[in-house]
């Protein structure tokens, strides 16, 4: 039964369906049994962007991985997908999704830069060419458009500009197929030692990964599939069958989660 | 047994030295020369495989990146707490890391690279450099490196980068003037990784970053700049580099309206 540890905290997640950046959180609220309100935003919409929507605060006015969940705790804002992972940890320990090693932590923390900075931009490309564009090709108007202009992070901005047009040059896709096979040849050659991405046990690594990993087979299924990756797609069904992890899940409103996708990070501008 | 391998102590490099004189742990430091591609050669790469600098390895376990390596450092050793005991302000911290890691960092470098490392390495044999290149093992610092040290980035990407330094800087002023530390109350790894990337801004883009425009910023880096254990992070550098720090010293001159430049 969700519980709340601490009588006066009041959790409430801004959320949109269970994937990618938003699938994280949800899941580790349900891992910890903390219980919040759900606020479902509709993102494709740009309801995130329309005057009403919470007024942002100094951090959260810069988005660093695009659109994405917010958390607020006692009233104030918490982004950044594994940085509210990490938040959940320090501000409710048990039960704990992290190993109290420091190397272990170490370990949660470089796997969390590979994933926002390499991994999840090209996963977002390629989910928006594929499943962004098109709607958006059949729902937009001008003052969508408009919308989408008054957009101030320049490269979410940008990126929503370019689902608008269908505009994916063949090196910018090119370049997201790379790195996407780059971080699933990581994984699968992790989880081939291992059953878990850190230590000997489930972690914020493994939701981390799960949540950008779980649209893949369907997006990509050239690079991940029983013959190309076998432990990947293992690792991925012993996640899904975790409660908290089909309770996050079962969240959508859609029915079909994995093709939920909108502006992510920025692909690194230089080495 | 805590060794680090390091370049000049600022910028990344900076970043686990710092914490670890900040948090009192002996280390052995190991200087890796970058200008003279150390970080690529072979005794290197059986450090580290991806051939980047810092690198940090504790008991014989490679520690990877230089803000998870502040993060260890912290979290591995006692002695002064330097990520804040409350969970908003920790998270502040990871959010201004990231900041500075991903956006602000990287802008800086490229203006770095290109006006002091790149015109260095064009005085060099080029068909050296060219197998120095081909030499490095992440395709991305391959593209890198050789944009510094061809001068190859593009008018629009070094306008892009001084438009988010300029955008960092007005951003962390306007944080800097509701607080005392980037992350809060307390002095953290946020202000440890921010001084390692912006200490030389003041000098290199004058009319961004002085007492004019950014005093809270300035008295920031000034105030960071005092700190005991800058002197000795100072004190591993072997080239021109730390001199360059001389104008946060307030007995110089005043970094105001861009006259240093």
């Amino acid at each position: 039964m969700p519980r709340l540890p601490q009588a006066a905290s009041m959790l409430e997640l801004y959320h949109w369906e269970p994937n990618g950046s938003w699938l994280k959180p949800l899941i580790a609220l349900h891992e910890k049994g903390l219980k919040f309100r759900s606020h479902y935003v509709q993102v494709l919409s740009l309801e995130q962007h329309r005057p009403g929507f919470l007024p942002p605060s100094r951090e959260t006015q810069l988005p660093l991985e695009g659109e994405g969940p917010i958390l607020i705790h006692d009233g104030r804002q918490v982004t950044e997908s594994l940085f509210i992972m990490e938040y959940l940890e320090d501000a409710f320990a048990q039960p704990s999704l992290r190993p109290e090693e420091p190397i272990l932590h170490a370990r949660i923390l470089a796997w969390g830069r590979f994933i926002n900075e390499v991994f999840m931009p090209a996963v977002s490309t390629l989910g928006c060419q594929a499943y962004l564009a098109p709607q958006l090709q059949a729902q937009a108007s001008p003052a969508f458009a408009q919308l989408v202009a008054q957009i101030p992070s320049n490269y979410v901005r940008e990126a929503w500009q370019s689902a608008l047009a269908n505009f994916y040059p063949q090196d910018l896709i090119e370049d997201s197929r790379r790195k996407v096979a780059l971080g699933v040849r990581r994984l699968e050659d992790a989880l081939a030692s291992a059953p878990w991405l850190v230590g000997a046990g489930y972690t914020l690594a493994d939701i981390d990964a799960f949540s950008i990993c779980h649209s893949l087979p369907t997006l990509t299924p050239d690079l991940v599939s029983e013959s190309a990756t076998p432990q990947l797609l293992q690792w991925l069904a012993r996640i899904a069958e975790r409660p908290a992890v089909r309770a996050a899940l079962a969240m959508s409103r859609t029915g079909r989660p994995e093709q939920a996708f909108a502006p992510g990070p920025e692909h690194s501008r230089w080495g | 047994m805590l060794t680090i391998y390091h370049w000049e102590p600022n910028a990344n490099s900076g970043k686990p030295i710092l914490a670890a004189f900040e948090k009192g742990v002996e280390f052995e430091s190991r200087y890796i020369d970058m200008l003279a591609f150390e970080q690529h050669a072979p005794e290197y790469l059986k450090v580290n495989p991806n051939g980047t600098v810092p690198a940090m390895v504790h008991d014989g376990v490679l520690v990877p990146e230089s803000t998870v390596m502040m993060e260890y450092i912290d979290g591995a050793f006692a002695g002064p707490r330097l990520r804040p005991e409350d969970p908003f302000e920790r998270w502040r911290m990871r959010w201004w890391c990231r900041y500075f890691d991903q956006v602000v960092g990287p802008s800086i470098s490229m203006f770095g690279w290109s006006f002091f490392v790149g015109p260095a390495m064009r005085e060099r044999d080029p068909e050296e450099l060219r197998a120095r290149i081909e030499r490095i093992p992440l395709k991305e610092r391959r593209i890198a490196w050789s944009k510094a040290i061809y001068g190859t980035f593009s008018p629009e990407e070094m306008a892009e980068s001084g438009r988010r330094i300029a955008q960092g800087v007005r951003h962390l002023e306007a944080a800097l003037s509701e607080r005392a530390w980037v992350a809060g109350a307390t002095y953290s790894l946020a202000d440890i990784a921010g001084f390692n990337m912006l200490a030389g801004l003041p000098l290199m883009n004058p009319q961004v970053a002085n007492d004019t425009v950014t005093p809270h910023i300035l008295e920031w880096l000034r105030k960071i700049n005092e700190r005991p254990a800058i002197r000795r992070s100072f004190a591993l550098g072997r080239t021109e580099l730390v001199r360059r720090y001389a104008h946060l010293d307030r007995n110089a001159a005043p970094a105001a309206g861009g006259q240093h430049a």
